[in-house]
This record gives C-alpha cells, sequence and structure tokens, in this order.
C-alpha cells in the first residue's frame, strides 16, 4: 500500500461561503496501481490529489504516504513532494526558458542528483517518452503532447513512489491523447509506477485498476 | 546545464538590463554628487592654502574672513604689523569678492582678488608669454588724484560668453569701469569652477567700493616660533577685529560654502539610494508576482523556499553588482567630461558602492520573501 487516507476533509473560505471541498475521503491506493479519478467539475478531483500529493494540509484527517505518517505540523512537505512524489499538470508548466531537457534536469537537481547523474538521467526519460530529437527544444517549441511527454519525463525523474496526474489530456486532441495514454501504459509496465490520474477523459478508464468517482467533495464510487 | 537563474535572466533580459541601468544611473548620480562637493571642498580651500597665510583677519562680528560682511580700515594694518609675533612686514590687506564682469556685453562669474603686489594673496603662477602683471598702484601713500591702474590680470579658464579665450588686450567692465586685461595666470578656481580675477587693491576698492580705502580682509604669517592660536587671542583682545587661523579659517569657508548649502544635495544622495532599493524592490516583487505559476510548480516538484528564494536573489545579486560597478565606472568618466570640478574619492566610492548593493540586495531579498506567499496549488488549475 503506497497510499492511506483516513477521513480527509479539506475547506475553503469562511462562513457562509464555506465550501466543503473534500469531506471526510478515506481511500488506500496499492503500489503499482492506475487509479482514475473522475466527476464533474468542481467535485474536488484536484483539491483531494493535492491532499493526497501533499501540495495541501487538510482540515481533519490522516496521510500515510509510503508507509509514513505525514506530520503537517512538523514534516518538510517539499521534501516529501521531492522523494515520493510526481506531478503533471493540465497545463504541462514547463519552466518556459528551459530547454526539455532542461526541464527535467532542473527537478533532478532540487531532488537531490548531481548534475551528471542528472543529465544522463534525463536524457534517457526523454528517450523513453520519445523525446531524443526534442532535448534542446524549449516548451514554446514544443506541441502539446510533446510538453507533456516532458511533464511525464519530469515526473518520472526523482523515482516517485506516486505520480498524481491532473488532467494530462485536457489541453490535448484525441491523437494527442491516445498518444499519451499509450505513454502511460507504457511506463507502467517498465517503471512499475504508481499513477493517479484526475480525468474527464472516458477513454482512459479501460486501462485502469480503479475508477472513483466523485460528486460534492466525497468519494461516490470506488 | 547553465545555472536557472542565468537563463532566467536571459529570458527576461530587457527588465533585467532596465533594472540594471536604472541601478547604473542612480549610482553615478550618487558619485558625481559626492564629487562636486568633494570638488568644492578641494576648490574653496585652495586659494586659502596658496596664499601661506596663516592668520586671517576681518572686522569684528563678521564671523569670518569669507563667511559675512566685513569691511576694514587700513589702520589695522600698522596695528596687526605690530603685534608681536607676526611676521614682520608680512601683513596684506585684502578684497576677496564675488562679481559679475561684464564681457562682451555679458556678465559671467569671477572671484575678484584685489591686494598688494608683492605682498600674500597673489596668483600662484603667472603664464610665460601671456601678458604681464598689472602695474601697482601707491597705496600706501594714497592721494584722491591718484588713478588706479585700470588693468586686470585673469585666470586662463575665465572665457567670453561664447567660450572663446580673453586675449589680452581685451576688455571686461566691473561697477561700469573698463578694465585692460595685461596678463593671464594659472592659478586656482574657487567653488565651482569660478575663477579668479587679479586686480591692485586700489582698483578693487574703486570698482566695488566707490573707492572706499577699506578692505575686506587682512591676512598675515607667523614668526616661526608663535603659536598662531596664541596670536589670534592676542587679536580678538582688540575687540574692534576677528582673527582666526589657517584651520579655522579653512573649517569656517568649507561649512559656509559647502556643507550647509549641499545639505539638501546629501539629502537628496540619500534619496537616490532609496530609489535605487525601491527599483530594485518593485523589479522584484512585480518578477515575482509574474511568476507565480513558475514558482508554484518549483515548489509542487519539490523545490524549498530557500532555493526558490535564492534563485531569485542571485539574480537580484548579479544586477546590482553589474550597476554597482557599471556606476562607479560611469561616474569616473563623467566626472572627467563634467564642465566644473568633480572629484571622486576612492574611499567614499568603496563605501557607497557597498551602500548601495546592500540597499539594493535588502531591497530585492525582501521583495523575494513574496515567494513564501505563493502556493504551490497555483501550479493547479485551481479547480476545487
Amino acid at each position: 500500500m503506497i497510499v492511506q487516507a483516513k477521513g480527509l476533509t479539506k475547506r475553503f473560505g469562511e462562513g457562509l461561503a464555506q465550501i466543503v471541498a473534500v469531506d471526510d475521503v478515506s481511500l488506500t491506493i496499492e503500489t503499482g496501481e492506475l487509479v482514475i479519478v473522475m466527476g464533474d467539475s468542481g467535485c474536488g478531483k484536484t483539491t483531494l490529489v493535492s491532499l493526497l500529493g501533499c501540495i495541501l494540509t487538510p482540515d481533519n484527517g490522516q496521510l500515510t504516504l509510503d508507509g509514513q505518517v505525514i506530520d503537517y505540523a512538523g514534516q518538510d512537505l517539499s521534501q516529501v513532494r521531492r522523494q515520493k512524489i510526481g506531478f503533471v499538470f493540465q497545463l504541462f508548466n514547463l519552466i518556459p526558458y528551459l530547454s526539455a531537457l532542461e526541464n527535467v534536469i532542473i527537478a533532478m537537481q532540487i531532488g537531490g542528483f548531481s548534475r551528471f547523474e542528472a543529465e544522463k538521467r534525463a536524457k534517457d526519460l526523454l528517450t523513453q517518452v520519445g523525446l531524443a530529437r526534442r532535448l534542446d527544444h524549449r516548451p514554446a517549441q514544443l506541441s502539446g503532447g510533446e510538453k507533456q511527454r516532458v511533464s511525464f519525463a519530469r515526473a518520472l525523474s526523482n523515482n516517485p513512489k506516486i505520480i498524481f496526474a491532473d488532467e494530462p489530456t485536457a489541453n490535448l486532441d484525441s491523437r494527442q491523447s491516445d498518444n499519451l495514454m499509450n505513454l502511460v501504459r507504457q511506463l507502467r509496465q517498465e517503471q512499475q509506477t504508481t499513477i493517479v490520474i484526475v480525468t474527464h477523459y472516458q477513454a482512459l478508464q479501460k486501462d485502469a485498476d480503479r475508477v472513483i468517482y466523485m460528486q460534492d467533495g466525497k468519494i461516490l464510487t470506488d | 546545464m547553465t545555472h536557472i537563474f542565468l537563463k532566467d535572466m536571459a529570458y527576461r533580459r530587457t527588465r533585467v538590463v532596465m533594472t540594471t541601468i536604472g541601478i547604473v544611473v542612480l549610482i553615478t548620480l550618487i558619485l558625481l554628487l559626492g564629487g562636486i562637493m568633494n570638488g568644492m571642498r578641494i576648490q574653496v580651500q585652495q586659494y586659502i592654502r596658496s596664499t601661506e597665510a596663516n592668520l586671517w583677519i576681518s572686522a569684528e562680528g563678521s564671523g569670518g574672513a569669507f563667511t559675512g560682511f566685513s569691511l576694514l580700515v587700513p589702520e589695522y594694518l600698522v596695528f596687526i604689523n605690530h603685534t608681536k609675533g607676526v611676521k614682520r612686514n608680512s601683513v596684506s590687506p585684502l578684497i576677496f569678492a564675488h562679481a559679475r564682469p561684464v564681457i562682451n556685453g555679458k556678465a559671467t562669474k569671477s572671484i575678484i582678488v584685489g591686494y598688494k603686489q608683492g605682498k600674500l594673496g597673489g596668483p600662484t603662477q603667472t603664464i610665460p608669454n601671456q601678458g604681464r602683471m598689472f602695474t601697482p598702484s601707491q597705496y600706501d601713500d594714497y592721494r584722491p588724484e591718484d588713478q588706479p591702474p585700470a588693468e586686470v590680470v585673469i585666470d586662463e579658464k575665465m572665457r567670453t560668453p561664447s567660450g572663446r579665450k580673453i586675449p589680452i588686450g581685451g576688455k571686461i567692465y566691473i561697477g561700469g569701469k573698463e578694465l585692460n586685461v595685461v596678463g593671464r595666470t594659472k592659478s586656482l578656481m574657487f567653488v565651482l569652477d569660478t575663477p579668479l580675477l587679479f586686480m591692485d587693491l586700489r582698483t578693487a576698492q574703486e570698482v566695488l567700493l566707490k573707492n572706499s580705502l577699506h578692505v575686506n580682509m587682512m591676512i598675515a604669517k607667523t614668526e616661526p616660533d608663535y603659536s598662531a592660536e596664541a596670536l589670534v587671542e592676542e587679536l580678538d583682545r582688540n575687540g574692534m577685529i576677528e582673527a582666526r587661523t589657517l584651520d579655522q579659517t579653512l573649517t569656517s569657508i568649507i561649512e559656509n560654502y559647502v556643507d550647509e548649502p549641499m545639505k539638501a544635495v546629501q539629502f537628496l544622495r540619500v534619496m537616490l539610494w532609496l530609489a535605487a532599493g525601491i527599483i530594485v524592490t518593485m523589479i522584484t516583487y512585480v518578477t515575482t508576482l509574474e511568476k507565480t505559476r513558475e514558482i508554484g510548480t518549483l515548489k509542487a516538484i519539490g523545490a524549498s523556499d530557500y532555493y526558490i528564494v535564492m534563485l531569485i536573489l542571485k539574480q537580484v545579486i548579479l544586477m546590482s553588482s553589474a550597476g554597482v560597478t557599471l556606476g562607479v565606472f560611469l561616474a569616473f568618466l563623467a566626472a572627467n567630461l563634467a564642465p566644473i570640478f568633480v572629484k571622486i574619492d576612492l574611499l567614499e566610492t568603496s563605501v557607497v558602492a557597498i551602500i548601495s548593493f546592500v540597499v539594493c540586495c535588502s531591497g530585492g531579498y525582501l521583495a523575494s520573501r513574496k515567494v513564501l506567499d505563493v502556493d504551490p496549488m497555483i501550479a493547479f488549475r485551481g479547480e476545487l
């Protein structure tokens, strides 16, 4: 078991304007699973992923990640993120002035890799995601699908225990989305990585080990 | 991989260049203003030191030879000359006054020095083959019918309104009187490059004091074994004159001509420092705001606050270093090209550079603290 969440709750705002984005959610994710989180806009998918990815601090509940109970008050969450978690964002979020290779290297340097190691591994990862010929291209010179591949390579770069991908296909056309899902399948086979994907893309369901539907901050079906 | 902060700077190069230029201009101004003040301090002392007098005597209550309005009657000459400790016959009556001589119909700035030829207070150096000294008048046995010589010796830097040299034999007008330029000196300038214009004491009395036989001050040397301070005390006991040593005179003239009027400039220098700090703070703050998504992403992928603050601080340090260095270079260049005497002191430059660097970096650091407020959630699309 890589993730165990018990009673996670996250509220935003105060008084009458308060929204319970994630409401007493408990779940477990096993190592190597591909979990798809679906639901309408505003149902709390991204908030749940942010809680599981140690980006947000819950108002209530407990999170255990890779066997370690997260101590929100005393623990450096950035350290947890760089050691155990990889993120893929809907808008790719690549650093615009760095090349594809440098975007992966920077994540690894943050993760504590030496420059030499980082460069070697970044090249391998980008080759693995099919971008061997695009190493020196900047994000502006890459297509949406290529950017998302760089984003996956970056997420994988620090050997994370789990990758959280937030709507990774939302800005891609169907062909690019299919290609990206082929990549996800390939990565699962090769790296045995646990992946949690927030998406509206129905075609992903057939590859998933589990599909979680959310509504109003709660898990409707799992 | 090249450092990320350098890549970021290259990406936002227009902003980096504009910020650096802002720092350069401000540092240059800070140093130039200091240099102008230093130049004034040097020039204000030059003439006084060049006279080699160590006793400066003015009218009682005038506040000093150069500070207030001082008129002395010539009878004091004998009294001072006979004071024990004053070097015999060293006393020199002097007129030292700002004037606006008219050259080719236009007024220009100068300091008139009226003195007795052969006595203290004359030019340090006449230029060979550039005319002669003025004809001395009969000062001691003055008779009203004696006409003082209508002659002046000008400084080589004195120019016509159109910027040309004034020829030997040229005419200038002071107090309506026509004076012939008979010689040129390579003398010393007074504050803000004001040239000294030498003439006979009687001529100065005629053009400035309507033929009154008063003088502004008397200067003298002490005998080698006598202390100037003791003599000053003794002369002061007379009650009608005010005597000062060389150091006292220098202190009061620097205070009167430089420090007091330049208080506003000193204030301006502090404001410029503040402006430099504000420029860096604002630009860094705006840049940080602009990069919130980028910062959020770096935080989401595990970068610590320290790592991100250091990315920004490195940029600030590089811009500040470049700005300060170029500012110092430009200030020295501008000092050489300035139309007035500017003396940029090396020690002061170091202090200004260090303070400016610290001010800019502090501003940048304060702005970079904004990073701490960036929520890594911004990396996501913001959906709840």
